[in-house]
């Protein structure tokens, strides 16, 4: 029996009956990503530690002890989540050296609940970009075939997930960061409504917009690291402080009554007819067995893209002006002057496109622009909320495509970064409106092999629906 | 309609504390052409009845209580430090 | 036609809070550097602010005092720049929606009083530290992270002494609220000053910033000095140009430090991890409730009591000798008695120079006993003032002094009569002076018992005693 097949769920479940030790699964991840090594997945383990904390949990487990709802589950983290005295380098030169002095609340909230953290993932520089081709220490590779980008910003996490390198792994979406490589890779991935996981100790894009997530195998292992992940978080002034569900127990195997929305804005012409197909045929599956879909409209979502790219780009020339080399991270070798100092730095620390979104930040957030720009973006935002917040007084649910196509090449967008940004049209709106919404796999396109993902969106804080619809889903979707 | 031209550029590369080639600020002003069409699209959206206000926190039960606690170590703080000197951060001389 | 120096003044005052405005780090003047120090007040990658709900308090507090409008919509912004001693690279402040606007004070210069208007009082953090050395520049975070909050006035000022006149009514109040220990050597009350010129019925001129003015007098220099800089360049045809100007106290003038032109461009925007802050009437209304009497309450309160108003102006001038003032009534009820010699005595002793971080080292319990014994007679005026010197900056109790040492003054009637009796043989040229109407020979008299009873006599009674004597001879 293979292990590292498995669920999460389930090896949780062999771990309580003793058939095998958190020990020997660490062991087989570590030996899983020696041999995946080719997909660049991780840029670094921490084999030691790891190891160390799983004999304690077996130990724990041997003697009896409450063990948490992850005791003994190997896990990974996006290289932008601080982790006590590990490096944490966002896949920037810049931060190649920056030793981190604390953890993060999310990586502490797995760590409290047992889960051994085997190593840190690959992705977009600051998590800009939708291919992991901007991190500045090489691609991630498409576990489903190495020609294809894993997508991004979360590559990494998502490919590790994927090439059976760990059980769930950590990542974070601003417009779509956990939700496009999920849908690439074939794998599920979460982004929860904002708010509902601290943000305190991951290093910030786009503030407003950020959110961290998981990466899983399926709909019930998620559940299982939200119910962890989520809560209040007193270092984190936006986390909320609406009750957090036992979202395993939200799985209630029955879509009976279910109102699905659908708006025609999602199934625009630019979306691929096999994609297309796909979506319909998942539709298909739930409606099938109890579920009715709605027409809903959605006018303003195209605007979303641009709301977007102010927002984000202006937050972040924001967030980054602290890398200036004087605290930490790189600092150039010759410079004239403080000045001189920070240009130098910045200039050498930093990759293409980080570049390209401080300057369009600052360029939005400049006195003349600022009004034209960012003003007029945030009450664009709350028009496309609203929309949201109609659409949901006529749906439960809504599903989308998560991407129009399914991966693309390596190297084949890199050169296009227009468009690069518009594969993000579906996963974008949902930031923007701050909704929670999961990529699930529902098929693999003829044309490639590549796994094309559906999205299902839920409003705020109902993460619960998306668990069930999803979990139903992956349980009848060979039976239609 | 914004539009952005090389002088504009070099501005906004001295604010963003950031140094390119006049090539690479040629391509940077072409690629930020077509990425300000996207955004200009925001143009087309009436939000002429939407106020700025955001939801908000109670300033009497929902901020932090004004308690302290322990600080980090010095070693802690200035360990990534580039250049340090007795627990502080050392830069060029700056008198303002 | 002369010139009219207009005035604008922008105070920060860090706030004596416990932790830090948005994290949980000591709020502590000194000690090593970056020992004060977290993730969040250094800008570490990923950690992120929570504002102290004190600092916000403390805010409304003093813009209560002032008479501000409380914001009930209240928003952090970021200013965007980069300088060693701001670890983020922006600033934690306040813009568009500050926590109070308008409002304003009463000043008072050479009798006549002014109302100067405040634009408003908005919350934002301090910046860290720079230390200059043979290296290179250290850079100290233990003060960034600070609360602060700025307060802006209109520019109602119009000369030197009203600015003066100004921070000093506003460090009061400061004190009064209790939200600042306001110690300008300490950098815990900073002021920035902005000046312009024009004649009267024409538009204001130009303005320069001037910053660096770590004292009051520093103040009442540099606006000297500007306003006359500034009209003698005009006068001379020149223009005045929108700069930020350094004040040098040792050489007594400003210099330029950097002009419009490379002013930055701060990119003011919403800081997106500080939620916006509803401040809700119920709030308000407490703070209010909790507020401390303030000056002209307790003026009126003085009044009440009997003080003349310039009494009780010069004791509210200051909380802290309002309330030294209050807990000494409270131990020995004579309002008058007690600011008589506050006033006098007292203020005395506080070196005028150093004012405003006067010291008082005595406490209001040995103060009212020292009173006591004056007030009741036991000791004399010269004796009272003799160990006020003595136990000033100790904790002796006056009481315990004069028993120790046997101070209290002579009233024993047929004891100073005898003393009396001797001086007046003694000295028969001086009575028949007093005889003939001298009456400073009194003066001599009193000298004489004095000298013999070690200053202990009591002088009313010897007077009487004298007056007995000399008419029985």
């Amino acid at each position: 029996m293979n292990y590292l097949d498995m669920n999460l769920w389930q090896v949780k479940e062999l771990l309580d009956k003793g058939e095998v030790t958190s020990e020997q699964l660490t062991s087989m991840c570590f030996e899983q990503i020696e041999k995946t090594k080719e997909i660049n997945a991780l840029l670094s383990l921490c084999k030691e530690s790891a190891l160390k904390t799983a004999k304690e949990i077996d130990e724990k487990r041997k003697k009896g002890e409450k063990l948490g709802a992850l005791a003994g589950i190997p896990v990974v983290l996006k290289d932008n989540i601080n982790y006590i005295n590990t490096k944490t380098t966002c896949a920037s030169k810049f931060l190649e050296n920056w030793v981190s002095p604390f953890t993060a609340t999310c990586a502490q909230k797995l760590i409290d609940a047992g889960a051994v953290i085997i190593g840190k993932a690959n992705m977009d520089e600051f998590a800009m970009g939708s291919s992991t081709e901007n991190s500045a220490f090489g691609v991630t590779k498409n576990p489903c075939n190495t020609a294809y980008v894993p997508g991004g910003s979360s590559g990494g996490s998502a490919a590790s997930v994927a090439s059976k390198q760990c059980f769930a792994s950590l990542g974070t979406d601003t417009g779509g960061s956990i939700r496009e490589p999920a849908s690439f890779c074939g794998v599920v991935g979460l982004k929860p409504t904002y708010g509902r996981v601290s943000r305190s100790g991951v290093v910030a894009f786009a503030s407003s917009l950020d959110q961290v997530g998981p990466f899983t195998r399926c709909a019930k292992d998620s559940a299982i690291m939200l119910s962890v992940l989520a809560g209040k978080d007193e270092l984190d002034m936006t986390s909320s402080s609406v009750e957090v569900k036992n979202y395993v127990q939200e799985i209630k195997g029955d879509v009976k009554g279910l109102k699905i929305g659908i708006a025609k804005q999602f199934f625009s012409d630019k979306l691929d007819d096999e994609v297309k197909t796909k979506i319909q045929n998942a539709i298909n599956v739930l409606t099938k067995n109890g579920a009715t879909t709605v027409e809903i409209d959605l006018p303003s979502i195209d605007v979303a893209l641009a709301v977007y790219y102010i927002v984000s780009s202006a937050e972040a020339a924001s967030n980054l002006a602290r890398f200036d080399g004087i605290r930490y991270g790189v600092r150039a070798k010759n410079y004239e002057d403080l000045v001189d100092l920070y240009v130098k730095s910045r200039t050498q620390g930093f990759g293409k496109e980080v570049k390209r979104r401080i300057m369009l930040g600052n360029y939005v957030l400049s006195s003349g622009y600022f009004d034209a720009f960012y003003r007029k973006a945030k009450k664009v935002q709350k028009i496309i909320k609203q929309e949201f917040l109609e659409a949901f007084k006529k749906c439960d649910i809504i599903i989308s495509p998560t991407t129009a196509t399914t991966a693309f090449k390596i190297g084949e967008k890199s050169d296009d970064h227009v468009a690069m940004y518009l594969n993000d049209i579906f996963t974008v709106p949902i930031n923007i409106a701050g909704l929670p919404a999961m990529s699930i796999p529902c098929g693999v396109s003829e044309k490639n092999g590549m796994p094309i993902g559906m999205q299902i969106i839920a409003p705020h804080f109902e993460e619960g629906r998306i668990f069930n619809v999803a979990d139903f889903y992956e349980n009848n979707k060979e039976v239609q | 309609m914004s539009k952005i031209n090389l002088e504009e550029a070099k501005k906004l590369a001295k604010l963003s504390r950031l140094e390119f080639t006049d090539a690479e600020l040629n391509t940077f002003v072409e690629e930020f052409e077509k990425t300000l069409e996207q955004v200009n699209a925001i143009d087309s959206v009436d939000t002429s009845k939407i106020d700025l206000y955001e939801e908000t926190l109670l300033a009497d039960s929902q901020l932090r209580e004004d308690v302290v606690k322990e600080s980090f170590k010095q070693e802690a703080i200035v360990a990534n430090a580039p250049e340090k000197k007795d627990g502080a951060f050392v830069v060029p001389t700056t008198v303002e | 036609m002369s010139w009219k120096v207009v005035i604008g003044l922008e105070v920060h005052s860090e706030l004596s809070t416990n932790s830090k405005c948005f994290c949980s780090c000591k709020n502590k003047f000194g000690g090593e550097p970056n020992t004060n120090c977290c993730p969040v007040c250094t800008g570490m990658p990923g950690a992120l602010p929570v504002l102290n709900q004190k600092a916000v308090e403390y805010a409304i507090r003093m813009g209560l005092a002032v008479g501000c409008k409380i914001n009930q919509y209240s928003v952090f912004e970021r200013k965007n720049y980069y300088y060693p001693d701001l670890p983020k690279a922006y600033q934690i402040s306040q813009l568009e929606f500050p926590l109070c606007v308008g409002g304003g004070l009463e000043i008072e210069v050479d009798g006549k009083k002014k109302f100067i208007n405040l634009d408003r009082i908005h919350l934002e953090e301090d910046a860290g530290k720079l230390i200059h050395d043979v290296s290179g520049t250290l850079v100290d975070y233990n003060r960034g992270g600070v609360p602060l909050i700025e307060i802006v006035s209109k520019p109602d000022i119009s000369s030197a002494e009203e600015a003066v006149a100004y921070l000093e009514k506003l460090r009061s109040t400061l004190l009064y609220v209790g939200v600042s220990d306001c110690k300008m050597q300490e950098g815990s009350l900073r002021c920035d000053v902005n000046l312009s010129l024009h004649k009267e019925g024409e538009p204001f001129g130009t303005r320069t910033e001037m910053k660096n003015l770590n004292s009051f007098r520093a103040v009442l220099r540099a606006i000297k000095y500007e306003a006359k800089r500034q009209a003698e360049v005009l006068d001379k045809g020149g223009k005045i140009i929108q700069e930020t100007r350094r004040w040098d106290d040792e050489e007594g003038k400003t210099y330029s430090m950097r002009t419009k032109e490379d002013s930055q461009d701060y990119r003011y925007f919403p800081d997106p991890d500080l939620i916006p802050i509803k401040i809700t009437d119920e709030y308000i209304n407490k703070i209010k409730a909790d507020l401390p009497k303030l000056a002209n309450e307790r003026i009126e309160d003085y009044m009440n009591m009997g003080l003349s108003l310039k009494d009780a102006e010069l004791l509210t001038n200051q909380r802290k000798i309002s309330d030294y003032f209050d807990e000494i009534i409270k131990q020995f009820n004579q309002p008058k008695f007690v600011c008589n010699w506050i006033c006098g005595e007292v203020f005395k002793k506080l070196n005028t120079e150093t004012y405003e971080d006067a010291n008082i080292e005595l406490s209001a319990k040995q103060m009212a006993n020292l009173l006591q014994l004056y007030h009741s007679g036991t000791i004399n005026q010269a004796v009272a003032r003799q160990l006020l010197d003595e136990i000033w900056g100790t904790d002796l109790i006056p009481e315990n002094i004069v028993k120790e040492k046997g101070l209290a003054q002579i009233s024993d009637e047929k004891g100073l009569e005898e003393i009396l009796t001797k001086i007046v043989n003694e000295n028969p040229k001086a009575v028949a002076e007093l005889k003939a109407g001298n009456q400073k020979t009194m003066a001599f008299f009193i000298g004489q018992t004095m000298k013999a009873t070690n200053g202990k006599a009591n002088p009313k009674l010897v007077g009487e005693i004298l007056n007995k004597i000399i008419k029985e001879c």
